[in-house]
């Protein structure tokens, strides 16, 4: 139990310092910003209780939020996500039985990991992005923002997937 | 009762998502509104002494452009001072006098140096923070300048670090005119682009052309007169058509910023009085 919270500790604190002194420094073409962080949201065990999921959510956005001057934004992005997070893993996972497992490519397979976590990652980015330009004036930009970032997110997490191995 | 008490239980994480929600976004209105709650920004102790081991490996990386860019307004500098000297001597002015206006410069401008500890380019709206706070005699509202050009605005301070509102930040105006013909106008950035921003209020009858400078005009006392801003890169019309919108390629390279310069106000409280003054006898 300690050492599961422990290993959770670790991995808030590495992502939080790789999104704010890396990847908040990444704009590729203007457009694309990888946010690693919600990686930890979304491999939290399935049987972890949507509060504390919501919690922790709330607490890594709240400090991405600190480091990069954006008050609330990633917070109000990283709660919304936990909350529905529920929803796709049911959605994309065909198991009837009760037994908690870590999302992963191993427990639900390649397909349907992947489409969860490109479903997660694009819903996120929309709510943050849309947060941060606050209008739909330019819808073709953030529309450009949206994919190119989520897409550039999806491919991070799967590289950290495959390192772990 | 205990059908209600069931169901608060069993939906809490519904409460709980929505307090959450309520408070992201309560912390980000009021960060546009609510100058002190420099808690949750990067100026708060914690997050200034990362930034500040982060800024002090990265600033190497660029030492070698700083380097050089120094070099040419040394050189330029160095050129200016014997051209004036030449031409006080012409005029017979005594040394004495030169002597003491070196004096004078030096008391006048109690300049700042800080460094930029954290920087962004491409959000909507983008902030600095500096390594230096009120304790080092910087007070939000004071005007910070690089050796290109403006930089922006402080914003919001602690004892040791500050928040900067970069010129970068669609809430960013500052009043700038064009050097030689002298007409004014406000510059704003539009997003997107962080090498270019926009003069709009220009009136149809200002005289200028494409590449002429653009200082600060001088009538806040935010800025001095005089500072480099950028030159023009673009003409076009406003949204109504009544006015010129200039497409301005600003000086300041924000990409590479490192040290900067915080500048001091010359005698707020006066000049606030008088203006008071002024608005009362209306």
């Amino acid at each position: 139990m300690i050492i599961t919270y422990l290993r959770r500790i670790e991995w808030f604190v590495a992502l939080v310092l790789i999104q704010v002194l890396v990847l908040n420094n990444v704009h590729i073409a203007g457009y694309a910003t990888p946010f690693i962080y919600i990686y930890m949201i979304l491999k939290m065990s399935s049987g972890t209780s949507r509060s504390e999921l919501i919690l922790w959510a709330f607490s890594i956005g709240l400090l991405v939020d600190i480091f990069s001057d954006t008050p609330g934004m990633n917070a109000a992005a990283a709660t919304f996500i936990a909350f529905i997070r529920p929803v796709f893993l049911r959605l994309f996972t065909q198991r009837d039985s009760t037994d908690e497992f870590i999302p992963a490519i191993k427990t639900i397979g390649a397909s349907s990991f992947i489409k969860y976590v490109v479903v997660c990652v694009l819903f996120h980015h929309a709510a943050l992005l849309m947060i941060e330009s606050f209008s739909l004036l330019d819808l073709n930009v953030l529309l450009i923002k949206i994919g190119a970032s989520s897409l550039l997110t999806v491919l991070c997490i799967m590289g950290i997937e495959g390192f772990k191995k | 009762m205990r059908n209600l008490l069931n169901f608060l239980i069993k939906y809490n994480y519904w409460f709980l998502f929505i307090l959450l929600e309520v408070t992201s976004f309560t912390l980000l209105f009021r960060f546009n509104h609510y100058q002190k709650s420099s808690f949750f920004t990067s100026s708060n102790v914690a997050a200034g002494e990362i930034y500040k081991l982060k800024g002090s490996v990265t600033s190497y990386f660029f030492l070698k452009d700083a380097n050089e860019d120094l070099l040419d307004r040394n050189m330029l500098l160095e050129q200016q001072i014997t051209n004036l000297r030449k031409e006080l001597q012409e005029r017979g002015v005594d040394s004495l006098d030169v002597d003491s206006i070196k004096d004078r410069a030096i008391n006048d401008l109690h300049v700042i140096k800080a460094n930029v500890i954290n920087n962004s380019l491409t959000k909507a709206d983008n902030y600095l923070t500096l390594d230096k706070g009120s304790d080092a005699g910087i007070h939000s509202e004071m005007g910070v300048i690089d050796r290109n050009g403006v930089v922006g605005i402080v914003y919001m301070t602690t004892p040791k670090y500050s928040v900067v509102l970069s010129m970068l930040n669609t809430k960013s105006r500052i009043g700038c005119k064009i050097l030689g013909s002298g007409y004014f106008g406000t510059l704003r950035w539009e997003g997107s682009d962080s090498r270019y921003a926009y003069l709009n209020d220009l009136p149809r009858h200002a005289k200028f052309s494409l590449g002429d400078t653009l200082v600060t005009s001088g009538y806040s006392d935010v800025f001095p007169a005089g500072v480099m801003v950028g030159t023009i890169d673009h003409i076009g019309n406003s949204k109504d058509g009544l006015s010129y919108q200039l497409k301005i390629r600003i000086a300041t390279d924000f990409g590479k910023l490192s040290s900067v310069r915080v500048l001091p106000k010359s005698n707020p409280m006066e000049r606030r009085l008088l203006e008071e003054m002024a608005n009362k006898q209306q």
